[in-house]
């Protein structure tokens, strides 16, 4: 009858609970380890500081826009349009800059903004007339490479050399700052929880000081030490990294903590739930597009910035190439589920680092690109594969 | 063996001074050419729990629905505590202190129970990147509500797509009655459950019920649900009010004669 155990022990769960629930990446970060072990025998230059800052930094463009895909996905939609907002925002900037002499101060917002702004309105066409996100999206990329080709001058590219926009590929915090860096984050993260601890004391909520508090902050503390390490040990935090994992903090927050970000995860499971529980819905697909929008932009620049200049090749080019491709495949294998409501935030990251270690390990080993193409498909079917058979093992449906 | 004409049967059964909390009269609905409801009448007195019967396409959840304002009444008296109550969506419906539990629950398999219950409610605060979520308080009165449903043991943190259809439907009951509602209107709460699941809904229901709440069902498991676990049963065919009768004095077999017209002396409303 009334038992009223407010503080009823959770059972002890098994592995398999487990693994469909707070260990659901853990297949992701086995594979990972597994493939740095790996090129770590086939290369020795694999796992130096100057090869593993180069990796993290190749990974920031699509782990930026594996990010903003993800509040598209998590609400059962797709946004095949990513990689051509990338691009056309970028030469759109790129055409400010040069052509009209704006400051990138002003032109790389607008860029932002501008990136918003048409995921918001993929949004109003899938939500107005009803025709799938994946029919308008597909349609509005191929539109958006079309207007990217007409932005470029007869010869074909804008080279941003002495703009200022170079500065965002090449500046790293070294030495002190990035420790100072890591500090400032570490006590974000620190106050958040504790703040949060606090409020479950008050209200007389039972919190496990060592899970809730100590393995969080220590986890998350240690790595990030590690990662500052190697990258002092190159030439410090690279600008493109410290933006990424900015926006992977932010990101956490929202989808974790606020009530849109709870929204999105509600719409992505049952609409219908969400309409009659009185959440706008079309609002909360129009943020999601308009999100994914922005950070695809966001990409852009980065992007831009990295490789000096910007042309047909920028946002993948025609069609998206692999950039879109790799981008969808970095959220899928992180862990996002292309049906709705599933998916962390460190999928964005995790995704990125699998498609980034192949990348730059099968560079090292001398493999042609064609073989990166296959392993990374492979991974992809691989990864989806894995959760299934979990599910299928255990009996529970992952969320 | 008759039915009882449902003006007389209200009189006999319910508790002294009863006022209704919720009376619809006469109501009329339409859509299109389809006349749904033909002057179909219910009332909700506190304490009590009404089961609405019927064959499909009776009216019974078109009645319902008018209740619960998802659909607007084409015409008749609507009022809540005495008052007329001008009901046009689900907002106003909850407003005025009426909940529903639908038939398919609403539930999101991918939050939590606390999720669920405060969804599109939640208690918030402002932060710089949205409204975050005063998760600590939406437990503890998530908390609350489920001891006092007697579900303390029901896990508040995993997703509820993880747990049984009885426990899922407790979850949508939960959430209906965390506003406190007066009525709560559940639609075939039993549909999909096993025996002991639907007795363990029943239970709860009547608990509810024994705290004041005016309870509406749809059901068609009349057998073994309507006739055991609810007080009056009011029967509809063809959009209209065909009988009425306090639950202990029928049958099944009763029940379903009178939904099927098959009853000599059923009071056919019109």
């Amino acid at each position: 009858m009334a038992s009223i155990s407010t503080t009823a022990a959770p059972k002890r769960r098994t592995f398999g609970e487990l693994l469909s629930s707070d260990l659901r990446a853990l297949p992701v970060v086995i594979a990972l380890i597994a493939l740095w072990i790996f090129f770590s025998t086939q290369s020795d230059i694999f796992l130096t500081p100057r090869n593993l800052s180069n990796l993290l930094q190749q990974s920031t463009v699509v782990g930026i826009m594996a990010l903003g895909l993800m509040f598209v996905l998590l609400v059962k939609e797709i946004d095949l349009s990513i990689a051509a907002i990338h691009g056309v925002t970028s030469v759109l900037s790129a055409k400010l800059i040069v052509d009209y002499g704006f400051s990138p101060w002003l032109a790389l917002p607008a860029a932002i903004l501008i990136g918003a702004a048409i995921g918001s309105c993929s949004a109003r066409w899938v939500n107005w007339v009803g025709v799938p996100s994946f029919v308008v999206t597909l349609g509005l990329g191929l539109a958006l490479n079309g207007i990217q080709l007409l932005l470029l001058p007869a010869t074909a590219r804008y080279g941003l050399m002495g703009t200022g926009v170079e500065y965002i590929a090449q500046t790293t915090i070294d030495g002190m700052g990035a420790w100072m860096t890591w500090l400032i984050g570490v006590a974000l993260l620190a106050s958040l929880i504790l703040s949060g601890v606090a409020r479950r004391r008050r209200a007389g909520l039972e919190v496990s000081t060592l899970h809730g508090v100590v393995l969080p902050i220590a986890g998350a503390g240690v790595l990030g030490a590690i990662v500052v390490l190697v990258l002092n040990a190159n030439q410090g935090i690279p600008l493109p990294v410290l933006i990424f994992v900015s926006l992977l903090g932010i990101g956490g927050y929202v989808l974790n903590e606020t009530q849109f970000g709870l929204y999105l995860y509600a719409v992505g499971n049952n609409d219908e739930a969400a309409r009659r529980a009185g959440i706008r819905v079309p609002l909360i697909r129009m943020a999601a597009f308009a999100i994914a929008g922005g950070i695809a932009a966001v990409a852009g620049i980065v992007a831009s910035s990295r490789t000096l200049g910007v042309g047909v090749f920028s946002g993948g080019g025609v069609g998206g190439g692999t950039l879109l491709l790799e981008s969808i495949a970095a959220a899928v294998i992180g862990g996002v589920s292309l049906f709705g409501g599933r998916g962390a935030i460190h999928a964005a990251l995790l995704g990125a680092l699998v498609i980034g270690t192949v990348q730059n390990g099968l560079n090292l080993m001398g493999v042609e690109n064609e073989v990166r193409l296959i392993v990374t498909g492979l991974l992809l079917v691989l990864a989806v594969s894995i959760d299934k058979i979990i599910e299928k093992l255990t009996g529970q449906q992952s969320f | 063996m008759t039915a009882t004409d449902s003006g007389g049967l209200e009189n006999k059964s319910l508790p002294q001074k009863s006022v209704p909390l919720v009376s619809m009269r006469n109501i009329q609905k339409s859509f299109g050419s389809v006349h749904a409801l033909r002057g179909a009448s219910v009332d909700v007195y506190p304490g009590e729990i009404v089961a609405l019967v019927g064959d499909n396409g009776a009216g019974k959840s078109t009645l319902v629905k008018v209740m619960a304002g998802v659909h607007a009444a084409d015409s008749g008296d609507f009022e809540i505590d005495s008052k007329p109550a001008n009901i046009r969506t689900p907002a106003d419906a909850t407003a005025h202190g009426i909940a529903t539990v639908y038939q398919d629950l609403a539930l999101c398999n991918n939050l939590d129970a606390v999720q669920n219950l405060f969804l599109g409610r939640e208690l918030t605060g402002s932060s710089l990147f949205g409204r975050r979520i005063r998760r600590a308080e939406c437990e503890v009165r998530a908390r609350e509500v489920m001891t006092r449903m007697r579900l303390g043991n029901l896990s508040l943190t995993r997703p509820v797509g993880a747990m049984s259809g009885g426990q899922r439907q407790n979850i949508a009951i939960a959430r209906s009655i965390l506003w406190t509602p007066k009525v709560v209107i559940l639609d075939e709460p039993t549909a999909a459950l096993s025996h002991s699941a639907a007795q363990q809904v029943a239970d709860l229901i009547r608990g509810l019920a024994d705290d004041g709440l005016g309870i509406v069902i749809v059901s068609h498991d009349i057998h073994h649900f309507v006739v055991n676990a609810t007080d009056r049963i009011e029967v509809m065919r063809l959009g209209a009010n065909a009988a009425s009768f306090r639950s202990k004095d029928v049958t099944g077999e009763m029940v379903v004669n009178a939904m099927v017209g098959g009853n000599e002396g059923v009071n056919l409303a019109g």
